[in-house]
């Protein structure tokens, strides 16, 4: 157990220090606040406008195919190394798993996971009335 | 350090050394499992080429197909097990046994009649095209992985598979705020018991060495442990995990919520195969594994059992929702179902699992009907107030007479499936003498009765506003004929619009329901072979 004592001694300054910096801190420190010294520091840059509300995020999408491929890797990887040992029945299963790991790609796929321009919704919200009217007006 | 250096060099001489041993597998005993993976894939991937989502009886096809497959191989895999014998497969994870075929047979019976309700109602409200059936086929595949599962590993696999596509169609409907809600406390408790499972494994295999169920048992046969807290831990871990999925007390504050803001088509599904899949997961583990350990874990059961029992029948008595009230009717039923697994022994359990069977058949029934009234009254798989199911009866007789008949026989009305289930559960416990168990099983069955029949006389009360407006009428026919000729009159043209108004109920919905009541009645009656099925479904070792 001896050998451990550095390590405690360390954690016991540590928090001492830590400690004693919040406390020192409370006790010594000059406290007079201006709506300038409590507002959120931002960059030095004072906010104008609060943050947007909602914003388009299509971050979910790309980290579900992201994980995808990843759990695929994670699994071809080790196959890979032992590739030899394991033969046809590892090259078999890995096929499988393989497929079933594309297809969930090809419906992320066909539901538009990869559509990025502005047009294509995965469900539309509204019914496209303004290009109805707009084709009209062309007509 | 020198020591860590050598282990990293002879590593990869080590692994060049060990041969790896492939397990034989026989692809045949696990063609319902499989079928029903590929029966997912296929119906992702043609959902996702498919021009249109509007369509969904093509999808509802792959699913009907893929779960006849399975139901039927099922059976012919119980035949074999019935001329050969029970054995395990792939490397001893899985087995091929009465319990596991049995157990088949149910989650594919009620995938069945849990698409063809899907298909009447969930497109409807659900906006979100024809994936559903992928995700139930998934669902239904994980609950029959844990049904054969004979390692702990394979049964938390197969937990996890049936429990995250189930996440997944709890919030179909997800623009209702109730849906959500609910999809986001069984995520959370879901995750929640994995984890309590997971651990409970973890520890059975650091007192026992191993997760394979039988070699548990062999382990526990050969050896006595001097300090057993570590397995009493594990023990434990696993009742709870698995407590939480059959929804027992003191596990069951999620029932309620869930159910009532899941899909009703959902709910039939979750009261049925996932519950089937936890059951079979804790009668497997506690009867087989932990077999001769029985004095530390049957006084659980015996305390969970009982307030299963009155937890789920008193508190449903005050419910205003039917949704709520059947979710807690099925709370009571899994007190039931928990007597067999006390009195552990071979028939005990095959009760248990004849209950099984015969709560999904009038669960999915009973929620099917749910289903329809609601589509009827406008909120299709929405919840269901009581008082609204009232003047069913008047308006559509037929439907009143099914709900009422499904109903009756989930409180255990003679010539139904129900009542057999609850005599042999109660027969079991007599059997093993636990006679105070017997009298408190059906003292629970005879409040239960009572709230069953509140939803059957709400339906053959008048209607709210038709007592108003009778009496109003009969005022009328006081004062003068003419009167009385107009108000008919304008009665009629009344009633000619509500019905032009009303929806029709959908031939899928029907078909389903029409099943579970001929299953419910039919094997009521003609009692023999599913009797004789469930004596057969003995678990292997």
């Amino acid at each position: 157990m001896s050998q451990y004592l550095p390590i405690v001694v360390m954690a016991i300054l540590a928090s001492i220090f830590a400690a004693g910096s919040f406390i020192a801190s409370g006790i010594f420190a000059p406290k007079r606040p201006t709506a300038a010294k409590s507002a959120p520091y931002e960059c030095g840059i004072v906010p104008r406008r609060g943050p947007a509300q909602r914003f388009p995020v299509r971050f979910y999408l790309v980290a579900m195919i992201f994980i995808i491929f990843d759990i695929e890797i994670v699994f071809l990887y080790p196959w890979a190394v032992a590739f030899h040992q394991l033969s046809t029945f590892g090259f078999v299963e890995v096929l499988v798993f393989a497929v079933a790991v594309f297809s969930s790609f090809v419906y992320l796929v066909g539901n538009g996971a990869l559509d990025w321009g502005p047009k294509k919704r995965l469900q539309p919200l509204v019914e496209d009335e303004t290009e109805s009217i707009s084709s009209e007006l062309v007509a | 350090m020198s020591g860590l250096v050598q282990v990293i060099n002879s590593a990869p001489a080590l692994m060049a050394s060990v041969a790896i041993h492939f397990p034989s597998v026989q692809y045949g005993d696990l063609v319902p499992e499989l079928a029903l993976l590929v029966g997912a894939l296929v119906a992702m991937v043609s959902s996702a080429l498919a021009r249109t989502k509007d369509i969904s009886f093509p999808y509802t096809g792959i699913g009907i197909v893929t779960v006849v497959l399975a139901g039927v191989w099922s059976y012919h895999l119980s035949t074999i097990v019935a001329s050969s014998g029970p054995k395990a497969i792939v490397a001893g994870a899985m087995a091929v046994d009465g319990f596991s075929t049995f157990l088949m047979v149910l989650i594919a019976v009620s995938l069945l009649l849990v698409i063809l309700l899907a298909e009447a109602f969930i497109y409807e409200v659900g906006s979100r095209g024809p994936d559903f059936v992928a995700l139930l086929l998934l669902s239904g595949s994980g609950a029959m992985f844990m049904a054969s599962a004979e390692d702990l590993l394979v049964l938390f696999v197969g937990l996890e598979i049936l429990s995250i596509a189930l996440y997944v169609l709890v919030a179909y409907c997800a623009q209702v705020t109730l849906s959500r809600e609910a999809a986001f406390k069984y995520f959370i408790l879901g995750g929640f018991s994995s984890a309590i499972l997971l651990y409970g494994i973890a520890l059975t295999y650091g007192a026992t060495g191993t997760t394979n169920i039988g070699q548990i048992a062999l382990f526990l046969s050969q050896n006595t442990l001097t300090s057993n807290g570590v397995l009493l831990g594990g023990m434990a871990l696993i009742i709870v995990g698995l407590g939480f999925k059959i929804a027992a007390v003191p596990f069951q504050l999620w029932t309620p919520d869930v159910y009532q803001g899941a899909p009703t088509t959902v709910t039939g599904y979750m009261a049925s195969v996932a519950k089937a899949g936890g059951f079979a997961g804790l009668l497997r583990v506690l009867y087989v594994s932990f077999q001769t350990v029985r004095i530390d874990w049957r006084p659980v059961i015996l305390v969970m059992c009982v307030l299963t029992l009155f937890t789920g029948s008193i508190l449903a008595l005050v419910q205003r929702d039917v949704k709520r009230l059947l979710a807690y009717s099925s709370i009571n039923h899994a007190g039931f179902i928990l007597i067999g697994l006390y009195v552990a022994t071979q028939s005990s359990l095959g009760d248990s699992l004849y209950y099984v069977f015969a709560y999904s058949i009038m669960a999915i029934g009973s929620f099917g009907c749910v289903s329809i009234i609601g589509h009827l009254k406008g909120s299709t798989e929405g919840p269901l107030d009581i008082d609204s199911l009232r003047g069913l009866a008047r308006e559509h007789p037929r439907l009143a007479v099914v709900f009422a008949i499904l109903l009756v026989a989930q409180s255990g009305a003679p010539f139904t499936i129900g009542f057999l289930a609850k005599f042999s559960v109660v027969s079991a416990a007599a059997l093993g003498q636990h006679y105070e168990l017997a009298v408190l099983a059906m003292l629970s069955a005879v409040i239960a009765v009572y709230f069953y029949l509140r939803v059957v006389f709400a339906m053959y009360r008048p209607p709210l506003t038709a007592d108003t407006e009778g009496e109003s009428g009969l005022t009328l026919t006081d004062d003068s004929g003419d009167v009385m000729i107009e108000e008919d009159g304008a009665l009629d043209q009344g009633d000619l619009l509500t019905v032009t108004r009303s929806r029709t109920i959908p031939v899928a919905a029907s078909l389903s329901v029409g099943l579970a009541l001929a299953m419910t009645i039919g094997f009521g009656i003609v009692a023999n072979p599913l009797i004789s099925f469930a004596s057969s479904a003995i678990p292997l070792h």
